[in-house]
C-alpha cells in the first residue's frame, strides 16, 4: 500500500511538472493578450517532432547532433514558431475573440494534418535521456526525471524574470491592466512578443518530454491541451501560481484514476472536477473574474 | 506592428478601389435588368411571406429559386460529373442541418459552443442503443422521436448550468462536454461500443436518389422553420443578447430564458441531423459523431458561410463538403486535402469575417440600388 502510494506520488509529480509548463504558457497568453490560443497544443506536438527531426542523423549521413545541442535548438524553434503564429496571424484578428478562437483551432487541426502527411499516424518512440533509475522502489525513467527537473528550473527562471526584472514586470503589468501598463510607458508590442516566445518555449519543452515519455503522434496534443484548459480554469485564467497548483492537483488525479480504475478512465475524473469548480467558483482559485466587454 | 497592419489595410483599400468596386459596378449594370424583371415575383413573395422570412429583392429571389431548382434536380445533373456527387450532396444536407443547429444557438446569441457534436451524438447513440438492445427493433416512428428527445435532454443538461457562464468559460464547458462524452464511450466500451461503435443501425435505403431526397427534404424543412424563428421576435432578442446582454435585461426580458430556448431549439435541430446521419451510413461511432473535429467542422461551415443567418450555414456546409469530398480530392492526397481545406477556412476567417455567403447575398441585394 505504502509502496503504491509512493509510486503514485512520484509518477504524479513527473507528469504534473509537464502539465504545469503547458498551462503556464497558455495562461500567460490569455493574461496578456486576452487570446485563448488553442494552437498551443499544436506547439506541444511540434516540439516533439522538431526534436525527432533534429535528432535523426539527417544533417550529415552518419553524424547525429549531440542531444545537448538539439534540445535547446528545438525549444528555440518552437518559441519562434509561437511568435510566428502571433505575428503572422493572431495580431490581425485578436480584436475579435470568436474569430481568434476559431482561427487558432483551425491552425491546430491544420498542423495535425501536416504532421500526419509527413510522419503518418504511427507513433514514433524516442527518449530524450535513456535509462532508468529506482527512486524509493519506483522505477523512473531518466527522461521523466529530466523533464521534472528542467520544468522546475524553467518555472524558477520564469518566476525570477517576472518578479525581479523590469522586462518581466512589464509583462505582469500588462496582464493586470493593458491600459494602465501603456500609460506607464510599457511597450505592449514587445510585451506580447516576449509572452508568445516564452509560452512557445515552455510548450516546446513540455512537448519534447511528453513525446519522450509516451511517443510522438500527430494527435498527442489533444489530451495535454484539454488538461491545460482544465488546469487553467481551476487555477484561474491568467494566474501562474494557480496554474502550478492546479497542474499538480490534476496530475495527481490523473495518476490516481489510472492506477485505481484503469487507463480507459483517464481524464474522466479531471473533467468532472473541472465542471464542479466551474459551477462553484467560476473564476478559479486565484483568477480575476473574466470581464466580458 | 501598427505600421504593417496599416500597410495591409492600405493594400486592401487599393484593391477594393481599383478592382473590386469597378467590377462590382459592371456586374451590377449587367444584372440590374434581370433584377427588375424578377421584381414582380419578389413583390408577390414579400406580400405573402415577407413578414415571416424577410423581404427579398428580385435578384435574391432569383438566386433562391435557382438554388432550390438546382437542389431539387440533382439526380438529373449530378451523374454528369466525375465523382459520387449524389452521396456528397446528401452528406452536405446533413451537415447543413448541423451547421444551422450550431448557428441558431452560437451564431445568434454569441455564446460560442464547442460541444455541438455531443448533441448529435446523443441522438445517434440513442438510435444505435435502441437498435442493439431491443430485440424487435422498434419502427422509425418510435426511435426517431426518442432520439431527438435524447438530444434535447442532453442539450438541456449541458445548457442549463453552462449558460450561467459567459465568454470563454462557456466555450470551455461545452468543449469539456465533448471530451467527457468521448471519454465515456471509451471508458464504458461494453455499453457504448468503444472505439468501433455500432454498426447495427438500419440504413434508410441504399438507393442514391431516394436517399438524397430523404436528406434534402428534412434539411429544407429545418431551414424554413429556423428562418421563421430567426425572423421573429425571438431571433431579434437572440441577436440583441449577442450585442448587449445587459440592455436586454434592462428592457425587462430574461436573457437566460431566451438563451435556453435557443439551446433547446439547437439541440432539437442537432438531434434531427444526428438521426439522419445514423440512418445514412448505418454506423454510430466516436469518429463519425463525437470527436472534437466534428464540432470544429460545423463551426467552420457556419462561419465561412456567415454566422447568424440561415442561408449562410447551408451555403457554408455545401461549399465545405463539396471541397472536402469532391473538388480537393481531384488534386490532393488525404492529408494535403485537409491542409488545403483548413487553409481556405483560415483565409475566409481572416479576410471575410462575416462569411462568404452573407457577402454574396448582400451584394446581390444591393444590385439596382436601395429600395427600402
Amino acid at each position: 500500500m505504502l509502496d503504491s502510494l509512493l509510486s503514485i506520488l512520484i509518477t504524479g509529480a513527473m507528469i504534473s511538472a509537464l502539465y504545469a509548463l503547458i498551462a503556464i504558457g497558455f495562461t500567460m497568453i490569455f493574461g496578456v493578450g486576452g487570446v485563448l490560443n488553442l494552437a498551443h497544443g499544436a506547439l506541444i506536438m511540434a516540439g516533439a517532432y522538431v526534436f525527432v527531426i533534429l535528432n535523426r542523423d539527417v544533417i550529415w549521413e552518419s553524424v547525429a547532433l549531440p542531444r545537448l545541442v538539439v534540445f535547446p535548438v528545438a525549444v528555440g524553434v518552437i518559441g519562434l514558431a509561437s511568435y510566428g503564429l502571433y505575428a503572422g496571424l493572431v495580431r490581425y484578428i485578436e480584436d475579435d475573440p470568436v474569430i481568434t478562437f476559431l482561427a487558432t483551432v483551425v491552425v491546430a487541426t491544420m498542423t495535425t494534418e501536416i504532421a500526419l502527411g509527413i510522419f503518418g499516424d504511427q507513433p514514433y518512440a524516442y527518449t530524450v535521456v535513456s535509462g532508468q533509475v529506482g527512486i524509493a522502489g519506483t522505477s523512473v525513467s531518466y527522461n521523466d526525471l529530466a523533464g521534472f527537473v528542467l520544468s522546475w528550473i524553467a518555472i524558477g527562471l520564469l518566476w525570477y524574470y517576472i518578479t525581479q526584472t523590469d522586462g518581466g514586470r512589464s509583462i505582469l503589468a500588462a496582464s493586470m491592466s493593458e491600459r494602465g501598463a501603456q500609460l506607464t510607458g510599457v511597450d505592449l508590442h514587445s510585451v506580447r512578443t516576449r509572452t508568445w516566445l516564452i509560452a512557445g518555449g515552455l510548450a516546446g519543452l513540455a512537448g519534447i518530454f511528453l513525446g519522450g515519455d509516451q511517443a510522438a503522434t500527430p494527435l498527442m496534443w489533444l489530451n495535454p491541451l484539454a488538461l491545460a484548459f482544465i488546469i487553467v480554469v481551476i487555477g484561474g485564467i491568467g494566474s501562474i501560481k494557480g496554474s502550478i497548483i492546479a497542474a499538480y492537483l490534476i496530475g495527481y488525479t490523473e495518476t490516481l484514476t489510472v492506477s485505481m480504475l484503469g487507463q480507459s478512465f483517464r481524464g474522466i475524473l479531471s473533467l468532472i472536477i473541472l465542471l464542479v469548480v466551474l459551477f462553484l467558483l467560476p473564476q478559479g482559485l486565484y483568477g480575476r473574474e473574466y470581464v466580458h466587454e | 506592428m501598427s505600421e504593417r497592419v496599416r500597410r495591409i489595410g492600405r493594400l486592401r483599400s487599393t484593391v477594393r478601389r481599383s478592382i473590386l468596386l469597378p467590377s462590382g459596378r459592371a456586374a451590377a449594370r449587367v444584372l440590374s435588368p434581370i433584377d427588375r424583371a424578377l421584381q414582380p415575383g419578389a413583390n408577390l413573395f414579400n406580400r405573402f411571406l415577407g413578414s415571416y422570412v424577410g423581404e427579398v429583392t428580385g435578384l435574391q429571389l432569383g438566386l433562391l429559386v435557382a438554388a432550390l431548382v438546382a437542389l431539387a434536380t440533382v439526380p438529373m445533373w449530378a451523374p454528369l460529373f466525375v465523382g459520387n456527387y449524389m452521396r456528397t450532396l446528401a452528406v452536405a444536407c446533413i451537415w447543413s442541418i448541423f451547421a444551422m443547429g450550431w448557428d441558431i444557438q452560437s451564431g445568434y446569441t454569441g455564446y460560442i459552443s464547442f460541444g455541438h457534436s455531443a448533441l448529435s451524438a446523443a441522438a445517434g447513440y440513442t438510435t444505435a442503443l435502441l437498435a442493439v438492445n431491443l430485440s424487435p427493433v422498434p419502427s422509425f416512428w418510435v426511435t426517431i422521436p426518442v432520439s431527438i428527445l435524447a438530444a434535447l435532454v442532453l442539450g438541456l443538461l449541458i445548457g442549463l448550468p453552462s449558460l450561467r457562464l459567459s465568454g470563454p468559460y462557456f466555450s470551455l464547458v461545452t468543449f469539456v462536454a465533448v471530451l467527457l462524452f468521448y471519454r465515456l464511450t471509451i471508458g464504458f466500451s461494453e455499453t457504448l461500443g468503444g472505439e468501433n461503435g455500432f454498426q447495427a443501425v438500419e440504413v434508410f435505403t441504399w438507393d442514391f436518389t431516394e436517399r438524397y431526397y430523404l436528406m434534402l427534404v428534412p434539411m429544407l424543412l429545418v431551414a424554413a422553420a429556423l428562418t421563421v424563428v430567426a425572423r421573429s421576435n425571438v431571433g431579434t432578442v437572440l441577436v440583441a443578447i449577442r450585442e448587449n446582454e445587459r440592455a436586454v435585461s434592462a428592457a425587462g426580458l430574461d436573457p437566460t430564458k431566451f438563451k435556453l430556448w435557443s439551446f433547446a431549439l439547437s439541440s432539437i435541430t442537432m438531434g434531427i441531423g444526428g438521426v439522419l446521419l445514423a440512418h445514412f451510413g448505418g454506423n454510430v461511432d466516436p469518429t463519425t459523431f463525437v470527436v472534437v473535429d466534428r464540432s470544429i467542422e460545423m463551426i467552420a461551415m457556419a462561419v465561412i458561410g456567415g454566422m447568424s443567418s440561415v442561408l449562410g450555414p447551408i451555403g457554408g456546409a455545401f461549399l465545405f463538403v463539396l471541397l472536402r469530398d469532391e473538388i480537393l480530392r481531384l488534386w490532393f492526397g488525404h492529408s494535403t486535402r485537409w491542409v488545403m481545406l483548413w487553409l481556405l477556412v483560415l483565409l475566409v476567417l481572416v479576410f471575410a469575417r462575416n462569411g462568404l455567403f452573407r457577402w454574396i447575398w448582400h451584394a446581390v441585394g444591393a444590385v439596382g440600388g436601395d429600395r427600402e
